[in-house]
């Protein structure tokens, strides 16, 4: 009983900073899905609601409607441009994590276990890069995408993406190989397997949580990713969310609840990685963090 | 006599090999490596879109930087986003990973939810944060006013200081959980017998953290503050979104974005962004020297 009561402040000290940590990492997040379903009227008085005495779901209406009403009058829908900016995020996130995912499962076991001319000084170098910051090569890689007629490209974007998260990648996955015993390849050899087919059956499927630590962070760092569309992607042809909603504020009018419903769908994507796969991200992390 | 020339023997491990890291070369090559060197040979040139011809200038780009006055504001802009969020980060990330490490249940839960910020858009981050920090209705500014703080709403914005401060806090919000899952793995490293012994011998809780816990997460600390330093040098979304291309936040980054895509001066973005590599890559550098030498006098 009294060693209890001795632990006792500690024991609440600690749930108080549990409770502190949480309010600062989600409460923004949570104050900005409060803003999406507050009715507009109710934004701008001078009083505070945790939770509106109204909810309304007529910001994400505006977003997802055919039709919209801005301050009583009609104006242009955003869905068309919404949609399609909600696509092009999807479209190159997907197509960069499943490059990344692709080349560096297999190159970083090339880099592990075979013997090639210039291995190690090329990863080297592609390690080296991760301490490279992206905007360095940014003008000579937009000159260089204007000449190759990629500008405003999936190809052109996702190419850049997967060039920016690779180093990355390679560097988890090579830790992944590394940790995995040389006897698991060499009893498929002795059965007769090639060492390609012997990584492919046998090491690969191990390998599984890595290469999904590998895509969830290529994911994440993709969808985010702001300033490489910003310069590269400069119409609706490949513009991501990133780039459009921002623009939703150089109006005239800044619709802070069209503002907030539209960052909280385009971080329902990121947050339903985290919720359902934050073991992978954690490892992933870890791992990358360790260099 | 033969001339005995040994040619690397290419055989099928090094054939297969090769095939499978050509796409990284190819890559990396073409999208990295070639446009850094290209940054660096064309640096200096005067390569500006608006002017005829690509006359070679020497460093000329370099000493035009150097004199020009709002080139030096950037680089003081940045230098104060560095020392803000790397000091929240630091002091916020230690404290949270040893709240981490003492937890018993629900630690996986927590690291979830304080990954989180992380995982989100920096664009969509300073959105929510641009609200919070609304001057009429933001919850800020209610925050403050229901607690007596202040009398009369504040525009954050228009002071630099606060403005600076206020950048500051939202990529360090976004930033911190790195530290967080950095230091938490250096804690994790620590054998508990150490705090065991300290504890016998009567260390209080201070002197345990200041002998055993901080000297022996150094390496950690350094990587730490290394990443914080190099992603603050860097710093471009949050400040863009909530503050534009303003002077008084604008910086080192906006400033070359400026210069190259608003401007069009094509070379002086690349000398600027050829400086700020170098230094990055230095300061973090400086850090990890420094931590290690003195992990190796403690």
């Amino acid at each position: 009983m009294t060693r209890r009561f001795k632990h006792l402040p500690g024991q609440i000290g600690l749930w108080l900073g549990v409770a502190l940590l949480v309010l600062w990492s989600v409460g923004p997040v949570y104050w900005s899905f409060v803003t999406s379903i507050t009715p507009p009227n109710a934004l701008v008085s001078n009083s505070l609601h945790l939770w509106p005495e109204a909810a309304t779901w007529q910001h994400y209406a505006k977003l997802f409607g055919a039709n919209s009403t801005s301050q009583g009058n009609e104006v242009a829908s955003v869905w068309p441009q919404f949609s399609r900016a909600f696509a092009n995020s999807l479209i190159t996130s997907l197509a960069a994590t499943a490059l990344v995912v692709i080349i560096a499962a297999f190159g970083a076991w090339a880099f592990v276990r075979l013997q090639f001319p210039g291995r190690d000084v090329l990863f080297v170098l592609v390690v080296a890069t991760l301490a490279i910051p992206a905007y360095t090569v940014m003008i000579p890689l937009y000159r260089l995408m204007i000449s190759l007629g990629l500008i405003d490209t999936y190809t052109g974007v996702t190419l850049i993406y997967v060039s920016a998260f690779l180093p990355l990648a390679l560097w988890l996955m090579r830790s992944v190989y590394q940790a995995m015993p040389l006897s698991l390849e060499e009893a498929a050899w002795l059965d007769g397997a090639s060492k390609l087919r012997a990584f492919v059956q046998v090491v690969l499927p191990l390998a599984g949580p890595g290469l999904v630590a590998c895509g969830i962070l290529t994911f994440l760092s993709a969808w985010g990713q702001f300033m490489v569309p910003l310069v590269f992607s400069p119409t609706l042809a490949t513009k991501p969310l990133t780039v459009l909603i921002p623009e939703f504020v150089t109006r005239n009018y800044v619709d802070y609840g069209l503002m907030n419903a539209a960052g909280i769908v385009a971080i329902a994507p990121p947050l339903l990685l985290v919720m359902f796969l934050n073991r992978y991200l954690v490892s992933g992390l870890m791992a990358g963090a360790g260099k | 006599m033969a001339l005995q020339i040994k040619l690397p023997r290419v055989g099928k491990d090094a054939r297969l090999g090769l095939a499978l890291a050509l796409p990284v070369a190819l890559i990396m090559g073409g999208l990295v490596f070639l446009p850094l060197l290209s940054t660096l040979f064309d640096s200096l040139f005067r390569i500006e879109p608006m002017k005829p011809g690509t006359p070679f200038v020497g460093l000329r780009n370099y000493s035009n930087l150097l004199k020009d006055s709002t080139v030096n504001a950037a680089w003081i802009t940045t230098a104060i986003y560095v020392v803000l969020a790397v000091v929240i980060e630091t002091v916020g990330g230690l404290a949270a990973a040893l709240l981490l490490n003492r937890l018993r249940v629900g630690r996986r839960w927590l690291l979830a939810i304080v990954v989180l910020p992380w995982c989100l858009p920096p664009v969509v981050n300073a959105i929510i944060w641009m609200w919070i920090y609304n001057p009429s209705y933001g919850l800020l500014n209610g925050l403050l006013l229901g607690a007596g703080i202040i009398d009369t709403p504040q525009v954050w914005f228009n002071n630099r200081e606060t403005g600076l401060l206020l950048i500051s806090v939202v990529h360090a919000w976004r930033m911190m959980p790195l530290t967080v899952i950095i230091l938490l793995a250096a804690l994790q490293s620590i054998p508990a017998e150490l705090y065991e012994a300290a504890r016998l011998d009567g260390a209080t809780a201070l002197q345990r953290l200041r002998k055993i816990t901080l000297p022996l997460i150094a390496p950690g600390l350094a990587i730490a503050l290394s990443q914080s330093t190099v992603f603050a040098v860097n710093l471009f979304d949050e400040a863009w979104i909530l503050n534009g291309a303003s002077l008084d936040t604008r910086s080192v980054i906006i400033q070359v974005y400026v210069l190259a895509f608003q401007n069009m001066k094509f070379s002086g973005g690349m000398a600027l962004s050829v400086l700020t590599m170098v230094v990055s890559l230095a300061v973090s550098l400086i850090y990890v020297l420094r931590v290690y030498r003195e992990t190796r006098f403690e």
